[in-house]
C-alpha cells in the first residue's frame, strides 16, 4: 500500500466513524427530546441490548441476515446495479423452502434436507435476480423500477402460496403448517440461542471476499463496476460479468431467507415484506462493498436494531425512527463530499512530503557526483 | 343500462386512481428533462401526503393542507438536491436512502403525533379537498359521471400535463433545463449554472409530488395511512421512462396504469379469483409496459444505426 492509498482508507474509516457517531447523536438526541424519561430510554438504548445473554444471542441472530442481504447487495453495488430484488428473494426463498420442507421434509435425513434445502433457497435467489438482470439488458428497463415492481410481486405471490398451498387451517393468524424438525436448524452456544446459519454466513462471507479480492471473476468485477469504459477497452465481457455478479447476489439473499425461516421460525408466516433486503443495502454501503467489512456492519446495524427493539418495548418509543437514523447514515458515508475537502488536504500533505523527499535525494545524488 | 352505469363509474375510477400516478410521472419528467433520475417521489408523496393532513387537521383549513402538502414535498426534493449536488452521493443511494427514511419518518410522526402506527383516522379530524361538478357535462350520459364531480386536484393533474408541456416548450427556464439535460458542459459552457437548474428541478419536482402526496390523503382517502403510496411512485417514474421524458406520453402512460389499477380494484370485488393474483396487475403491468417500450426504443436505435 502506497502512501496516498493510505491515508484514503484512514479518512475512510474515519469518515465512516463520524457518520455513524452523527447518526447516534442524532437519535440520542431524538430520543432525549421525546421521552418522558430520557435517562433511563437512553440507557436503555445503548446498554439494553447487552443486559442479558438472550439478547446478546438475539443480536447475534439478528446480524447473520443482515449479513446475507449485506453481502447480496455488495455483488449489486460492486457492479453498480441497483438491482433491489434482495428484498423480495428474501421473503419468496423463505416462502419456497417452507414449502418444500413442509411437503417432503418429514422422514429425510436431516443433513441431506439441510443441504437440499439451502440448495432451493439459492437457486431460487438465482432465478428470480435474474429477472430485473434480464430485463436491464434486453429491455433497457430501468433496473430499480422493476426489481421493486418484482417485490411486491413476489409479496403477492408468498401469500398465495402460503395460503393456498400450506396453510394451518387450525391456527388464528395467518401462518403455514409447522416446518419439520428435522428441517429446522440447530441453535448453538446453548443459552445465547444462536441458530446455526452463523456457520454459513461465516463461510459466505470468506467465500465472497475470497472471490472478491484472489479470483479473477471478482477483480473484473470491480473494474466493471468502478470503470466500465477501461473495462470495455481491456476487453472484459461486461454484461456477462453484471449479470453473473448479481446472480450470485440473488442466491446469496436465497440463502439469507432460508437460514433466517429455518433457523428463528416454526413456521412461516410473513405477510408483509420483511426489510432485511433495505437493510443488508445499508449494511453494504456502511462496509463500502467491501465483504469483509460486512459482518461488523450487520452486527452494528443488529445491535442498534435490538437497542431499538428494547426501548419500544419499554417505553414510548417508536422502532421506526430507526430508519430515519439509517437514511441519514447511507447519506453520509455515500456523500463524497463530506469531510472531501479534509481528505483532500491530508493527500496533497502526502504528495507534497514525497516530492519534497525525492528532489532532496536527487540533490544528494547530483551533489556526490560533483565530489 | 346498468352496464352503461358500469361504464361510467368504472372511468371514473380510472381518473381517480390515475391522478397521483400523473402527479409522479410529471414530477419524474421535470427531473428527466434536467438529466437527473428522481426515484425518490415515492418518500416525497408519502411525506407530503402526512404534511398534508397534519396541517389540514391541525389549522381546521383543508386549503393550509395542501400548502402544508407542497412545502413538505418542496423540503423533501430540497434534501435530495443537497444531498446529491452540493454533497456529490450517488444519486441511487440519495432516493433510496430518502425513500427508506421517509417510509419510517412518517410512521414515527404519525405516532409522536397520535399514538397511532396505522392511521390518523381516528385521531386527526378528516378533511377532504372539494370535489367538482361539472355543469351541463355531469347531465351527459356515460361521459358525465367519467368526467364530472371529481376531486379538484384530478384537474389539477390534467391541467399540469399541458402545463408541465408549456413550461418545457415555451419557456425559457424549460429550455435552460432541457439544454443542461442534454449536456451539462455545453449548457455550462453558456453561462447556465448546472447546479442551480437541478436544484430548481427538483424543487419543482416536490411541489407536484406535493400535490400528488395531497390527492392520497386528502382525496383519495381522507387520513394517511402506513405506507399508502404504495409503489406509485415508482410506477410514476416508469411511466415517464416509457415515454422517454415527454410529459404528454407519461400522462398517457399514467392512465394506463391507472387504468390497470382500477380493473384491478374492480375485479377483486367481482370474481372469486385469488385476490393476491389481481392485486398484482399494477405491478406486473408496469413491468411488461417497461419491456414493450424497451423493445420498441431498442429497435427504433438498430434501423437508425442500420441508416434507414
Amino acid at each position: 500500500m502506497n502512501k496516498t492509498s493510505k491515508v484514503e482508507f484512514t479518512v475512510e474509516l474515519i469518515r465512516i466513524l463520524a457518520a455513524i457517531g452523527i447518526a447516534y447523536a442524532v437519535a440520542l438526541i431524538t430520543l432525549f427530546a421525546i421521552s418522558d424519561d430520557p435517562v433511563y430510554i437512553i440507557k436503555q438504548f445503548i446498554l439494553g441490548p447487552f443486559s442479558s445473554v438472550r439478547r446478546i444471542g438475539s443480536i447475534v441472530n439478528l446480524a447473520i441476515p443482515f449479513t446475507f442481504t449485506g453481502l447480496c447487495f455488495c455483488f449489486m453495488y460492486a457492479v453498480n446495479k441497483f438491482n433491489l430484488t434482495g428484498e423480495g428473494i428474501f421473503m419468496f426463498a423463505g416462502c419456497i423452502i417452507s414449502l418444500v420442507a413442509i411437503k417432503v421434509g418429514t422422514g429425510v435425513p436431516k443433513p441431506v434436507m439441510l443441504v437440499a434445502l439451502l440448495t432451493i433457497g439459492a437457486l431460487t435467489g438465482v432465478i428470480i435476480s435474474y429477472i430485473p438482470a434480464w430485463l436491464d439488458t434486453k429491455f433497457n428497463a430501468n433496473i430499480v423500477v422493476a426489481s421493486l415492481m418484482l417485490n411486491s410481486i413476489l409479496v403477492f405471490f408468498s401469500i398465495y402460496i402460503m395460503k393456498y398451498a400450506m396453510r394451518d387451517t387450525t391456527i388464528g393468524s395467518l401462518g403455514s403448517l409447522p416446518i419439520p424438525e428435522n428441517c429446522k436448524l440447530p441453535s448453538i452456544f446453548g443459552k445465547f440461542r444462536i441458530q446455526a446459519g452463523f456457520f454459513v454466513a461465516i463461510v459466505a462471507v470468506i467465500l465472497v471476499a475470497i472471490l472478491f479480492y484472489k479470483m479473477v471473476f471478482g477483480y473484473k468485477m470491480r473494474v466493471v463496476g468502478s470503470n466500465p469504459w477501461f473495462a470495455k477497452a481491456c476487453g472484459i465481457n461486461m454484461t456477462g460479468t453484471i449479470i453473473a455478479a448479481q446472480l450470485i447476489g440473488g442466491a446469496l439473499a436465497g440463502v439469507g431467507g432460508t437460514c433466517e425461516i429455518l433457523g428463528n421460525y416454526d413456521r412461516y408466516k410473513w405477510v408483509v415484506s420483511t426489510q432485511h433486503g433495505f437493510d443488508g443495502l445499508m449494511v453494504a454501503v456502511l462496509a463500502r462493498r467491501n465483504p469483509i467489512l460486512v459482518p461488523i456492519a450487520a452486527f452494528l446495524l443488529a445491535y442498534i436494531r435490538i437497542g431499538a427493539d428494547v426501548v419500544n418495548s419499554k417505553g414510548d418509543i417508536p422502532i421506526e425512527f430507526i430508519t430515519v437514523i439509517q437514511g441519514i447514515v447511507i447519506l453520509m458515508v455515500a456523500a463524497e463530499e463530506f469531510m472531501g475537502k479534509f481528505k483532500k488536504k491530508l493527500i496533497y500533505k502526502v504528495a507534497e512530503e514525497e516530492l519534497a523527499e525525492k528532489e532532496k535525494k536527487a540533490a544528494e545524488a547530483a551533489g556526490s557526483k560533483e565530489v | 343500462m346498468t352496464t352503461l352505469n358500469w361504464i361510467g363509474t368504472f372511468g371514473f375510477s380510472v381518473l381517480r386512481l390515475s391522478t397521483p400516478l400523473i402527479f409522479a410521472g410529471l414530477a419524474a419528467v421535470i427531473s428527466k428533462k434536467a438529466g437527473m433520475m428522481n426515484m425518490a417521489l415515492e418518500g416525497m408523496m408519502l411525506c407530503a401526503a402526512l404534511a398534508g393532513v397534519v396541517f389540514a387537521g391541525k389549522t381546521g383549513n383543508v386549503w393550509i393542507g395542501l400548502i402544508g402538502a407542497v412545502i413538505f414535498g418542496v423540503l423533501t426534493g430540497g434534501v435530495i438536491a443537497f444531498a446529491s449536488l452540493s454533497g456529490l452521493t450517488d444519486l441511487y443511494l440519495t432516493c433510496i436512502a430518502v425513500n427508506l427514511a421517509a417510509s419510517g419518518g412518517t410512521v414515527f410522526v404519525m405516532y409522536l403525533l397520535t399514538g397511532e402506527k396505522a392511521t390518523t383516522s381516528a385521531a386527526i379530524k378528516a378533511f377532504s379537498l372539494p370535489s367538482i361538478t361539472i355543469p351541463l357535462i355531469n347531465k351527459i350520459p356515460l361521459i358525465g359521471p367519467m368526467i364530472s364531480g371529481h376531486n379538484i386536484l384530478t384537474y389539477c393533474a390534467f391541467l399540469s400535463i399541458f402545463v408541465v408541456w408549456f413550461f418545457f416548450a415555451r419557456t425559457r427556464l424549460g429550455l435552460r433545463m432541457r439544454a443542461v439535460g442534454e449536456n451539462p458542459n455545453a449548457a455550462s459552457s453558456v453561462g447556465i449554472s448546472v447546479k442551480r437548474i437541478g436544484y430548481i428541478s427538483f424543487l419543482i419536482s416536490g411541489v407536484l409530488c406535493g400535490f400528488g402526496g395531497a390527492f392520497m390523503s386528502m382525496g383519495w382517502v381522507s387520513f394517511f395511512m402506513k405506507n399508502m403510496v404504495n409503489g406509485r411512485g415508482y410506477i410514476g417514474l416508469s411511466a415517464c421512462n416509457i415515454a422517454d421524458g415527454n410529459p404528454i406520453g407519461a400522462g398517457i402512460a399514467a392512465i394506463f396504469f391507472g387504468f390497470t389499477d382500477a380493473t384491478a380494484t374492480s375485479l377483486k370485488s367481482q370474481t372469486s379469483f385469488p385476490t393476491e393474483f389481481l392485486e398484482m396487475i399494477p405491478y406486473a403491468a408496469t413491468i411488461i409496459a417497461m419491456m414493450i417500450f424497451g423493445m420498441i426504443r431498442i429497435n427504433h436505435l438498430k434501423n437508425i444505426e442500420k441508416g434507414k
